[in-house]
C-alpha cells in the first residue's frame, strides 16, 4: 500500500511537472484594430523562471536601408548580431538605458556580436540614415511571444501557477498588465485592449535642394 | 577682354575625382530633374531691361562614402549636371564638378547636431563661351534635428570663379539657413533665408551711341567693375560686373513619392542692393531621387 502511494505521488508530481498550457494573447487598439509587434510575456509570481539564453546569435538585419524584423524580443543574456545585407555602410548604435552600444560603419556581416545583459527596452539607430529605427525587448523571463498581423501570440509551455501578464509596444502610451492563472493543461485567451502613441517617424526622402541662388 | 582660364581648380578637381574608389565605398547615386521659371534673368534693374527665362535641366551626383571613425564622414562626390535655356540659349550650360567633405556628428542618434566643412569645385561650360567658369569654394555647415518634424541647416560658402571673360570673374562669400518642417513622413515646407556678399553681373538694356553700345540707363557707365556689350539675350544688351550684398528668401512645399523620391515646388525671392539693385523671383518644380 505504501509503495503504491509512492508511486501515485511520483507519477502525478511528474504529470503535473509536465502539464503546461498556452495563452493566446490578443492586442488591439481601442478602436478594434489588431496590434502587432507588440512583446506579450508573463512573469511568474510564484516561482522565479530562469531564463535560458540560445547557445547562437539572433540576427537582426539591414535591408533597403532599414532594420528587419522592427521588433525582436530576447531573453537577457542574447547575443546579437546585425549583418548588413545592403551594399552602403551602416552603423548601428543604441544610447538605450538597458544597453549602450554602437558598431562604427560596416558593410557585409559584422564580426561584432553584443550582448544584451539587462532587461529592457532598446532603441536601435542608425547615425547614418537617420531613418532607421528598431526595437530589442529584453525579458527576464522565458515565457514570451510577438504579435503578429493579426494581433496574437501564444505565449507557450506554461507550468501551472500564478503569472502577471504585460505587454510592450515601441508606441506604448501607458502601461498594461493584469494577473493571469494557469491551471493544468488548459489553454486560455488573453484580450489586452493598447493605446498607442501617433507612429511618427522621420521622413526618409531625399531633399531636392532647390535653385540657388546667383 | 578674353583671358585664358586658370588651372588652379582643375587640377584639385581632377585629383579629387580620382581619389575616392580605391579608399571608400560605393558611389550612391541621386539625381534631379527641374524645370523653373526666373522672371529676371538678366539681373536688371526695373526699367533697364529686365528678362524672363524659362529653363530646364537635370543632374546626377556619385557619392562616396568613407568612415573616419570618432563619428566622422569623409564623404566625395562627383555631379553632373544640365541646364537648357529655353529663353536665351547663351544661358544653357553643362557643369561637373567634384566635392570633398568632412562631416562629424556630435554624438550619437538621430538628434545629434552634425557639422561639416570641405571644397567644392566646378567647371561650368555655357553656350555663351565668355561665361564659361572653374569655381573652387570653401564650404562648411551645421544641421541638427529639432524633433521628428523639424530640422534646421546652415551652409556657408567662401567661393571664387575665374570665367573666360573677367565680367563673368568674381569672388562671393555666402551663408543660407533652412528650417525643414516634415508635417508627417510624406509632406514637408520649407523655408530658407540667404545671404551673399561679392561680385555678381547686372545686364543692362544697350543703346547705340557715337561711342559705341552704351547702357540705357547713363548712370550705369559710373558703376565700378568691368562691363562690356553681350549677344546673350536676344536685344543688345551690356553686362556689368557689380560688387553686391544679395538677401534670398523662399518657401517650398515637398510630397515624398516613396521612400527613395521627392517633388519640390519652391518660390524664391532675391532681393540685390547695392550700386546695381535688382530684385528676381525664381519658381522651381524639381524632383529628386536617391537609390
Ligand atoms: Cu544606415
Amino acid at each position: 500500500m505504501r509503495h503504491f502511494l509512492l508511486f501515485f505521488l511520483v507519477v502525478s508530481l511528474t504529470a503535473s511537472a509536465r502539464a503546461s498550457g498556452t495563452v493566446r494573447v490578443v492586442a488591439k487598439d481601442p478602436s478594434g484594430t489588431p496590434v502587432a509587434d507588440a512583446v506579450a510575456y508573463v512573469l511568474a509570481i510564484d516561482a522565479p523562471a530562469p531564463v535560458r539564453p540560445p547557445a547562437d546569435p539572433v540576427a537582426i538585419i539591414q535591408k533597403d536601408q532599414e532594420f528587419l524584423p522592427y521588433v525582436t524580443a530576447v531573453v537577457v543574456g542574447t547575443r546579437v548580431s546585425f549583418p548588413n545585407k545592403d551594399t552602403v555602410q551602416h552603423h548601428v548604435y543604441s544610447v538605450s538605458p538597458a544597453k549602450k552600444f554602437e558598431i562604427p560603419l560596416y558593410i557585409g556581416e559584422s564580426s561584432a556580436t553584443i550582448l544584451f545583459d539587462h532587461p529592457g527596452p532598446v532603441t536601435l539607430g542608425c547615425n547614418i540614415h537617420d531613418w532607421m529605427v528598431a526595437y530589442i525587448y529584453v525579458l527576464a523571463t522565458p515565457y514570451f511571444a510577438k504579435t503578429g498581423t493579426d494581433g496574437a501570440a501564444d505565449i507557450t509551455g506554461l507550468p501551472p501557477g500564478r503569472y502577471r501578464l504585460e505587454l510592450w509596444h515601441p508606441r506604448l502610451a501607458a502601461k498594461v498588465g493584469r494577473e493571469i492563472t494557469i491551471e493544468g493543461t488548459a489553454d486560455s485567451t488573453q484580450v489586452v485592449s493598447v493605446t498607442l502613441r501617433p507612429d511618427r517617424r522621420i521622413r526618409r526622402a531625399p531633399d531636392s535642394e532647390g535653385l540657388g541662388y546667383k | 577682354m578674353l583671358r585664358p582660364t586658370k588651372g588652379r581648380f582643375g587640377a584639385v578637381a581632377l585629383a579629387l575625382s580620382l581619389l575616392p574608389g580605391a579608399w571608400a565605398d560605393g558611389p550612391y547615386v541621386s539625381d534631379t530633374a527641374r524645370v523653373s521659371w526666373e522672371d529676371n534673368v538678366t539681373n536688371a534693374s526695373a526699367g533697364n531691361g529686365v528678362l524672363g527665362a524659362f529653363s530646364f535641366g537635370a543632374g546626377t551626383t556619385l557619392s562616396w562614402l568613407h568612415s573616419g571613425g570618432f563619428s566622422t564622414l569623409i564623404l566625395s562626390d562627383l555631379s553632373a549636371d544640365f541646364t537648357v535655356c529655353t529663353s536665351y540659349r547663351g544661358l544653357s550650360n553643362i557643369e561637373v564638378g567634384p566635392r570633398l567633405e568632412v562631416r562629424h556628428k556630435l554624438g550619437l542618434g538621430a538628434f545629434a547636431p552634425s557639422l561639416y566643412a570641405g571644397i567644392d569645385g566646378k567647371a561650368t561650360g555655357f553656350q555663351d563661351p565668355e561665361q564659361s567658369k572653374i569655381e573652387g569654394a570653401f564650404i562648411f555647415g551645421y544641421s541638427q534635428r529639432l524633433s521628428e518634424a523639424f530640422q534646421v541647416q546652415l551652409d556657408g560658402r567662401l567661393g571664387s570663379y575665374d570665367a573666360q571673360d573677367i565680367v563673368f570673374t568674381g569672388n562671393y562669400a555666402s551663408l543660407a539657413g533652412a528650417l525643414n518642417w516634415d508635417l508627417d513622413e510624406t509632406w514637408r515646407i520649407r523655408v530658407t533665408g540667404g545671404w551673399r556678399a561679392g561680385d555678381t553681373v547686372s545686364n543692362y538694356t544697350a543703346v547705340m551711341s557715337p561711342y559705341g553700345w552704351i547702357p540705357i540707363e547713363s548712370d550705369a557707365l559710373n558703376l565700378p567693375g568691368a562691363w562690356h556689350y553681350v549677344r546673350t539675350f536676344d536685344a543688345p544688351f551690356v553686362a556689368y560686373r557689380v560688387s553686391a550684398r544679395t538677401w534670398s528668401y523662399g518657401i517650398s512645399v515637398s510630397p515624398a513619392i516613396g521612400r527613395h523620391t521627392s517633388l519640390t515646388l519652391e518660390v524664391k525671392r532675391v532681393e540685390t542692393v547695392g550700386a546695381a539693385p535688382y530684385l528676381d523671383t525664381v519658381v522651381s518644380l524639381s524632383v529628386a531621387h536617391r537609390y
